[in-house]
């Protein structure tokens, strides 16, 4: 008998090869997972799975884990087989690296229950999820979140330097993007621009972007779309493992170490927990000519989560901390106008440094805290009820370059400007599982959040209330060629002002309320060809800095005022997917239509306002009627062999309809293309690749004319480098290396999207190391 | 009796997890007292004037303001004096800073003169007859408090006052640091 499955094993193996010698285009994905018995959630060692189509397969090790490598992009029927078990064969959709545990019943006779079946099939969304695969997650270790997900087309970031980015969807930002850390919606003061979102990307192992029926879960402002950051789940078999992350950079000298420990405690019943932190640091980064003062960051991170999940019911707890201060470039913190155009009219910063890990004025040091309780109940074979309740806490303080001329005021060292939100969310779920052709998820949520301020007063206190309800149906015919998926949600939302104005004490109240949904579609004609329509209908108040900002903002040097009378924004969305995967070929394209009626955006306004410190720039928040219209393409050719092309593509047209012009601050069109060779393995090394790429940013012509104090800056492109291999060193274990040199002909440029194009180039040449070793 | 284990268990974990967790405060903030309007807590500049004495003794003594006395933004400023001056004359200037949004009125001026090292008021003149000089100064560099105007021939132009802040970077010259106080006022040589 198990010499039969010592030939097997042999034979696969060896058809393994065979079939990497004949590569096809993106034969480079994994299947990965856990071979699990559905009985009593026990590991199944020697399970064999296997491809029929490719005709190979794994059987997995004896902690459960099974592998497959260099798969081609495609569909193909998986079976699992195991000793004293019926095969069990599912459909498996290959599009990136992919995990499927495969829960198989040791009880032939219980086979047949429907729960399995469910398990085993995978979802389509009617619009394309986008997400980092587990190569391109390796490769971005070391980098902010922001800076992560840019790799993903239709995503790019607003910067504020080097260190603060936050993620840009086809144009929008800020609270129109709902961020799921860990499934509880982040809530920090994601409204401004140099506000970054405050979470620990080493806390993922799966980063994506969700649109459509998905998001109407988790609330109705996800005008651009969901950013989900998931861990993977706990340990669900008795042991410990873990993971250790070192990366480091030559530009601004960073430094990250990040390590995760978890395991199983089988003798408590099968409690599970992890623990994980993160160190990082960096000091001065260069651009191509010269030094950039005060740009260090410094970071440390750590969360916990224990779980003790069964079958019928868990409940499951964790806990993050975030913490970081973060430089602000020295010379972009400018006193006034005056100030600016001799900051934009010199080619280097009116201050130069040189290398240095210290933190100076101005700086921001931001600290976020989550703390979340998930439990859930099988409600009989028919579904499962979820309850989850989450407290977040964020603070924010940021520090004036200028101290104060009183030196016993000077001498505290207080932030000039501090907010802290606390913010309480929960929410009451129950997903139905498929019966026939439906799925149904149903919900109800609540958040309270409360505001304060100690400081200068640029947004006031408040508190807010909002609650909502949701309903999620699904259908698919019997071939599943074509699915079917809507949703719909009611929002409210109650907000109270605490504020003096002037001499006066108010408290303005606002009330908001209304329904979101979506209505899409997944056709499948062929094996080769998926097509997806969906529409969306997403709607958000004005949050309190639009309504409330007044006065000088001193981190960006100019004057906001909000307006009080700003309503709801709206946005109505249609999205239209094409997937076309066949030979040589893998195209994904995406056209997109996005109308929000009351688009609300800091509008500049002429003259500038005088003050006794000279004039500054002055902005408005206005509302208009705006269009967002582009096409996002991703390509991938095989061109001969182990030699690929990879080609990428997004443009964007925002217009607003209103004032019959361009919109300012909208991402330019950009091209990627790369060359990737890649080998299965020399000697010991696994998985070897070696890319050179070439990123093509267009200037930014699509703005209304003199909107700002300096037109866009030109574009640019940039040659880029990354190769990499992973070394086995025991059973399933492995130390992954990926090492990247960017920008490699240091070029200087500018990109519109950082607020500090007016001062300063951008990082120069960069070469970066990461290693993670899992044991 | 298994049961038993697992509420144990949960319990256990619920605990430690409230003790581990939540260590930040929670207060469930309090939003701006309702009594008390906030104090300012920065030193607000609300208004610049500049005296004008004949050295001669001939001409009357004049004095010229900028005042906003609510502020950067809010409100326009209340009041922008053109600075008149005889032809030919020579002035002593005296620049003074305050703060007016408070009762009684602060003196910002005597602060800049306590950290003479760290500031500087520089004058730009443009198209008006008008040379100025610093008469004081910090032991080192000027520092402008005080300073001499001398007027030529009839004129029309502007004159900007500004105040730098330059904390380790004073060298005497206008461009370290950053800029405190910027006013331009018409200038009429008459």
């Amino acid at each position: 008998m198990l010499s039969n499955k010592l030939f097997s094993v042999i034979v696969i193996l060896l058809l393994g090869f065979t079939s990497f010698a004949q590569d096809k285009s993106n034969c480079n994905f994994s299947l990965s997972g856990k071979t699990i018995d559905n009985h009593d959630k026990s590991i199944l060692m020697f399970a064999n799975v296997y491809i029929k189509e490719l005709e190979k397969g794994a059987v997995s090790d004896t902690n459960g884990n099974y592998v497959i490598h260099n798969l081609c992009a495609g569909k193909y029927e998986v079976t699992v087989s195991h000793v004293g078990c019926e095969p069990v064969t599912i459909n498996i959709a290959i599009t990136g690296d992919t995990k499927q545990n495969f829960y198989t019943e040791h009880h032939a006779e219980e086979l047949k229950q429907f729960a399995f079946v469910e398990q085993a099939y995978v979802e389509e969304q009617t619009v394309d999820r986008k997400e980092l695969s587990i190569k391109e997650l390796n490769q971005s270790r070391g980098k902010s979140l922001g800076e992560s997900l840019k790799e993903l087309t239709g995503v790019t970031s607003l910067n504020t330097g080097n260190s603060i980015s936050k993620p840009v969807i086809h144009g929008l930002h800020s609270d129109r993007i709902l961020i799921l850390n860990n499934g509880i919606r982040q809530e920090g003061q994601q409204w401004g621009n140099e506000h970054a979102p405050e979470i620990d990307p080493y806390i993922a192992n799966k980063l994506s972007v969700i649109k459509g029926a998905e998001g109407i879960r988790y609330g109705a402002n996800a005008i651009a779309g969901v950013v989900l950051v998931e861990p993977n789940e706990l340990r669900d078999s008795s042991g410990i493992n873990g993971e250790l992350n070192l990366a480091g950079a030559t530009n601004g000298r960073l430094g990250v170490s990040s390590a995760m420990l978890e395991g199983n405690i089988g003798k408590l019943n099968g409690l599970s927990w992890r623990v994980q932190g993160t160190l990082k640091r960096s000091g001065n980064v260069s651009t191509p000519n010269y030094f950039m003062k005060n740009t260090g960051l410094k970071e440390y991170n750590f969360s916990w989560a224990t779980g003790y999940l069964k079958a019928k019911y868990g409940i499951e707890t964790f806990y993050s901390q975030f913490n970081s201060d973060i430089g602000i470039f020295s010379a972009a913190h400018i006193g006034n106008l005056t100030d600016l155009q001799r900051a934009i009219e010199s080619d280097v910063p009116l201050e130069s440094a040189d290398f240095t890990y210290d933190i100076n004025r101005p700086y921001q040091h931001i600290e976020h805290e989550l703390f979340k309780v998930k439990s859930y109940l099988a409600t009989g074979e028919i579904g499962k009820l979820e309850l989850i309740y989450a407290r977040q806490y964020n603070l924010r303080q940021e520090y004036d370059k200028h101290v104060s001329r009183n030196d016993s005021i000077a001498a505290l060292n207080l932030p000039e400007l501090q907010f802290e939100i606390t913010t309480h969310t929960g929410s009451l779920i129950w997903s139905q599982n498929r019966k026939n052709a439906f799925k149904a998820q149903l919900g109800v949520s609540g958040i309270y959040q409360a505001n304060t301020y100690t400081g200068r007063e640029f947004i006031p206190a408040f508190i807010k209330y909002g609650s909502g309800a949701f309903i999620i149906e699904k259908w698919r015919n019997k071939n599943a060629k074509l699915e079917l998926e809507a949703g719909l949600r009611y929002d409210y939302v109650y907000q109270q002002v605490y504020k003096w104005l002037k001499k006066v004490y108010i408290t303005p109240e606002y009330i908001y309320h209304n329904v979101s949904g979506s209505l899409g579609a997944v056709y499948k004609p062929t094996e080769t060809l998926t097509a997806k329509i969906n529409y969306g209908m997403a709607w958000r108040p004005p949050n309190v800095s639009e309504l409330y900002s007044n006065g000088l903002h001193h981190g960006a040097a100019a004057v906001e005022y909000g307006d009080t009378n700003l309503i709801a924004e709206k946005a109505h969305n249609i999205i239209l997917g094409v997937d076309y995967v066949k030979g040589k070929w893998l195209i994904q394209a995406e056209g997109y239509y996005n109308y929000i009626n009351n688009f609300i955006y800091l509008k500049p306004v002429l003259p500038a306002t005088l003050t006794i410190r000279g004039a500054f720039p002055t902005f408005k928040y206005e509302q208009v009627n705006a269009s967002f219209a582009g096409v996002d393409l991703k390509s991938t050719y095989s061109i001969y062999k182990s030699l690929s092309w990879k080609g990428k593509a997004s443009f964007l047209r925002a217009y607003n309809l209103t004032a019959k012009e361009g919109i300012v601050g909208m991402p330019a069109n950009r091209f990627e293309n790369a060359i990737e060779y890649k080998l299965e393995s020399i000697k010991r090394f696994k998985d070897i690749y070696a890319e050179v790429g070439f990123q093509n940013v267009l200037t930014q012509n699509n703005v209304p004319a003199n909107s700002d104090y300096l037109a866009p800056p030109k574009g640019y492109g940039l040659l880029n480098f990354k190769t990499g291999f992973s070394l086995p060193t025991y059973k399933q274990q492995k130390i992954i290396v990926d090492f990247e040199i960017s920008n490699l002909l240091n070029t200087a440029y500018r990109d519109y999207l950082n607020r500090f194009r007016y001062y300063a180039d951008e990082m120069g040449r960069n070469y970066s190391l990461k290693l993670k070793m899992t044991f | 009796m298994k049961t038993k284990t697992n509420y144990t268990i949960i319990l256990a974990a619920l605990f430690i997890s409230f003790l581990i967790g939540c260590k930040k405060d929670d207060d469930s903030p309090s939003p701006v007292s309702p009594t008390t309007p906030p104090v300012n807590e920065e030193e607000l500049i609300t208004s610049l004037i500049i005296s004008f004495e004949d050295t001669a003794g001939v001409q009357p003594s004049v004095q010229y303001a900028f005042r906003d006395p609510d502020g950067e933004g809010g409100s326009l400023p209340t009041q922008h004096d053109t600075i008149r001056l005889v032809v030919n004359t020579y002035y002593n200037a005296t620049v003074q800073l305050l703060n007016e949004s408070v009762s009684p009125a602060e003196d910002i001026t005597l602060e800049v003169e306590e950290e003479a090292s760290e500031h500087l008021f520089c004058y730009a003149v443009s198209n008006t007859n008008v040379s100025i000089i610093r008469t004081d100064s910090d032991g080192t560099y000027g520092l402008g408090i005080k300073s001499r105007w001398f007027t030529g021939n009839v004129a029309n132009g502007e004159t900007t006052i500004s105040l730098k802040h330059q904390p380790g970077v004073k060298d005497g010259t206008c461009s370290p640091g950053d800029t405190d106080v910027e006013v331009t006022f018409v200038t009429k040589i008459q």
